[in-house]
């Protein structure tokens, strides 16, 4: 039993993540803004509508802007609350566009000591109807000293919403999986070495596992997917490269079955789970990084920071990769224990 | 057994399904800011490693089996 205790750390930081994970709030933030656009030179009445705010808090120090970019943002004339999760802001949009383009969205920005800043990115679209005005207005009111709120919260994102905790559920999976196949891989390698039937048990064991943790990722991601990107299967890039994983360990599975003789099974078994693993560091490592795709960080490295995986999500997130990781030792671990015993009763 | 415990969660998915249906909101898992999603998501876990704690639950069954019958 002493043995035993990464069994007891994996529970305890299993639990922490599913309570830690579920239990902190998001951020407020800025849910709705109507109306979506407007012409350049008129009075814009926004009504905005929060997500976890209580708009009543700290009114009278309440600021907003809409910001084009860098340089160019318009301070509000006027700020109204209505309740808890509803304000008026009112913003008298400059007559002309800066650069004089023909439409340009703007982003809000709503900032005070209780919530903090909070911002919808292109929550107007300004559009430019009688070009020639002066656009120097935009320029007089710059965005200046937010508020930084320090609260344990995590961030509130359009569309994701409350769905961003999937990311403790849903990316751990994946690295479980990664870990587990290549640990299966490994033993294949000192089965081909050393010719142990110990290697051999552990490798099929460990691809099992690695298998379970690959569905599983597969499962939570179509279910997030389906009401984040609309489908659950929308031909992305990281879901055509872990089907065809999955696939390639399927046929591993047959291949194992399809051998009587356990000596010759082990050892092609083996050969076959080297390759499949080989295929991981394109399949998972290289090619997601080489196309677009809806993942975070598309077309480049993953997209672990910013605003998707902040300071408070890794204190859950990096948890519940090694819980993972732990819970799919001790699940193989069981299978390796029962066939052990299958063995030694058949003999 | 294996068919009284799938009719059993058969029969929990299908008598909850209207009380979620029919709720007053458009759609139940939109709802509360998609938190429902996340539900779904430890859902699928749990259920799959039920799955394999049954898949193992059977092969020691088997393996007690053999064991009382099979000493010869």
């Amino acid at each position: 039993m002493r043995k035993d205790w990464w069994k007891a750390l994996c529970v305890l930081i299993l639990l922490y993540t599913i309570v830690v994970g579920l239990i902190v709030p998001l951020k407020p933030g800025i849910e709705e803004t109507l109306p979506v656009s407007v012409d350049a030179g008129e009075l814009l009445v926004l009504s905005v509508k929060g997500y976890n705010t209580d708009f009543v808090n700290a009114q009278d120090q309440r600021r907003a802007w809409l910001k084009l970019d860098d340089t160019h943002a318009v301070a509000a004339n006027q700020l109204l609350t209505v309740d808890e999760r509803r304000v008026r802001i009112s913003f008298s949009i400059p007559a002309s566009l800066p650069g004089n383009s023909t439409g340009q969205p703007a982003s809000l920005i709503i900032d005070d000591p209780f919530h903090g800043p909070m911002v919808k990115p292109d929550a107007v679209m300004i559009n430019n109807a009688a070009a020639g005005g002066s656009a120097s207005l935009w320029t007089t009111s710059p965005v200046s000293d937010l508020h930084v709120r320090g609260a344990f919260r995590y961030p509130f994102r359009p569309i994701l919403y409350e769905t961003i905790r999937t990311i403790y559920y849903h990316v751990p999976m994946w690295f479980a999986m990664i870990f587990m196949l290549f640990a299966s891989g490994w033993h294949s390698i000192r089965y081909m070495r050393f010719g142990q039937t110990v290697n051999d048990r552990w490798a099929s064991a460990l691809a099992t596992t690695g298998t379970i943790f690959g569905v599983l990722g597969l499962l939570t991601g179509m279910l997030w997917a389906k009401y984040t990107w609309g489908t659950a299967w929308s031909w992305d890039i990281k879901q055509n490269v872990s089907a065809i994983t999955l696939l390639i360990y399927f046929a591993y599975f047959i291949l194992r079955k399809s051998f009587d003789d356990p000596e010759r099974r082990a050892r092609t078994a083996a050969v076959y789970n080297v390759f499949a693993a080989a295929m991981l560091i394109p399949l998972l490592f290289v090619i997601p990084r080489l196309t677009d795709s809806l993942h975070p960080g598309s077309g480049g490295n993953p997209a672990l920071g910013g605003e998707d995986l902040d300071n408070t999500m890794r204190a859950v997130f990096y948890p519940a990769v090694i819980g993972w990781i732990l819970a799919g030792l001790w699940l193989s671990q069981v299978l390796y224990r029962i066939r052990k015993l299958e063995h030694e009763v058949a003999n | 057994m294996k068919y009284r415990i799938s009719t059993l969660i058969f029969l929990l998915f299908y008598l909850t399904r209207p009380a979620l249906g029919h709720g007053e909101s458009v759609d139940f898992m939109r709802d509360t800011g998609k938190i429902y999603v996340v539900v779904a998501v430890l859902a699928v876990i749990f259920l799959v490693l039920i799955g394999y704690l049954i898949y193992l639950d059977l092969k020691t069954r088997k393996l007690e089996k053999r064991i009382r019958h099979g000493s010869n």
